[in-house]
């Protein structure tokens, strides 16, 4: 009867944890301060729970299964472009390949349903960055040169032909995978990177199209690929699929 | 014992049960907006009237975008703390509004929607509209923070939240028809409003 018990206990600690946050880790959170701001601009993260990989084609054509007016035939206009899901070959499958790729073409909006209805959120751009800046050994690996060379030899690189799948590039720090080297990723407010279109180095912000637009200085200056990642977010708009755009969800720590 | 046991298959089936609901509950919404869609064909793929976002009047009265369908909107996103652009895009869209007539602004509403729910609320909304002098014809409308990213989203304004509570933000007096989509865009401050306002005559015709 012991035996049975403690089976039975270790089943449902199993189940517990397993239903918590199954494929999630803790994200210890900290200070981020955007890549154009002043001092006074610090964001403090609190910590938070983040997938362990981006969100699949596979994980994605489910939701697309229990949601139907998200497929790539019913979604209204006002939340994708033409792009939306264009690597796939019909409203629910696509190449067996591609099933454990990033899901990519994929918008703002989709992206943040999906999030949702995991009872999820997308990351903000503070804590996206945040998790990100973890090397597989370090916690903040922004000052290492060999990390930030890393990134730069993959952001300098075309897009393969097919995504690899999710899990193929490193695990971090704190246990996630392909922050870098697979796909960039959606962020809850990427439309808080503000640029006019020609604005340049030290110009500022066109002042009669952005209220304030003060200061325009980098505070990151030797990070080249968080310039990328600024570029790339101040020139989508929500409802872009982009080829080599896709995301992963978090999760608010019970109690934070 | 026995009751221990029949108590962990209790939590377990509570645990299941539990979970299974939270996963319909999202798909069940969904079903019911794909009905909706299907009642409701007028809507246009485009149309701003597809978020279903709920919004808090300057009277309190709870408000979604559908209920602007029975006139043409100008609307803007604004925060009222702002010290220098806000003032102005009220000021740049009441010279729109004194283009028109009586007559014509009966088909006309005139709609600021915040960027800055926390602080705009109906009462911060009201001191403004005395301070701006805003007449009946224009209402001011807040939400959550998700409400409010997902319209900035829709009608591609960008907000860049400050230290100090403000916002960086574009600059856009939008056009909205009756159908909810938007029919014109004026990006900038102190813009000329003859586009604009040749753009209104032509959806009040």
């Amino acid at each position: 009867m012991h035996k049975l018990i403690t089976i039975l206990f270790l089943f449902i600690d199993l189940l517990v944890d397993g239903q918590s946050h199954p494929t999630m880790v803790n994200i210890k959170g900290g200070i981020f301060l955007p890549l154009y701001s002043l001092d006074s601009q610090k964001t403090i993260v609190k910590p938070f729970f983040m997938d362990i990989f981006p969100v699949t084609n596979e994980d994605y054509k489910k939701f697309i299964l229990q949601n139907p007016s998200w497929s790539k035939t019913k979604i209204k206009s006002i939340y994708a472009d033409t792009n939306y899901l264009h690597q796939w070959n019909s409203d629910t499958s696509f190449n067996a390949q591609i099933a454990l790729s990033p899901v990519v073409n994929i918008s703002w909006f989709a992206a943040k349903k999906y999030c949702e209805c995991q009872g999820k959120r997308l990351p903000t751009v503070a804590e996206w960055e945040i998790a990100a800046r973890a090397s597989e050994t370090k916690p903040d690996a922004s000052k290492d040169f060999k990390f930030n060379q890393w990134i730069l030899n993959w952001v300098s690189k075309s897009n393969p032909k097919v995504l690899p799948h999710v899990g193929s590039t490193f695990k971090n720090y704190y246990g996630v995978w392909d922050l870098h080297g697979l796909v960039w990723e959606w962020t809850f407010d990427f439309n808080s990177a503000l640029t006019t279109g020609e604005s340049r180095g030290n110009s500022g912000l066109d002042n009669t199209f952005f209220c304030g637009g003060g200061s325009f200085a980098s505070k990151d200056i030797n990070n080249y690929a968080s310039f990328m990642r600024f570029a790339s977010r101040s020139s989508v708009k929500a409802k872009y699929g982009v080829p080599n755009l896709g995301f992963r969800c978090v999760k608010n720590k019970i109690g934070s | 014992m026995k009751l221990k046991i029949i108590a962990l298959c209790i939590a377990t089936i509570f645990i299941f049960s539990c979970n299974e609901k939270e996963e319909k509950e999202c798909c069940k919404k969904d079903i019911n907006k794909t009905e909706e869609v299907v009642k409701d064909e007028m809507t246009a793929n485009e149309s701003i009237f597809n978020l279903e976002s709920k919004w808090l009047k300057q009277n309190k009265d709870s408000i979604s975008l559908k209920e602007l369908s029975n006139k043409i909107t100008v609307a803007a996103m604004v925060f009222t703390h702002c010290e220098s652009a806000c003032p102005r895009i009220v000021a740049d869209i009441q010279r729109i509004e004194k283009a028109f007539s009586k007559e014509e602004l009966q088909n006309i509403q005139f709609l600021l929607i915040s960027m800055d729910p926390l602080r705009d609320t109906p009462e911060r909304f009201i001191e403004f509209s005395k301070e701006h002098q805003l007449n009946d014809n224009w209402i001011c409308i807040s939400s959550n923070n998700d409400a409010t990213m997902e319209i900035a989203n829709v009608l591609n304004v960008r907000i860049k939240p400050l230290a100090g509570g403000g916002f960086d933000h574009s600059n856009t007096i939008h056009l909205i028809d009756k159908n909810g989509n938007i029919a014109f865009q004026q990006n900038g401050l102190a813009q000329e409003p003859t586009e604009m306002i040749e753009h209104i005559k032509t959806l009040i015709k």
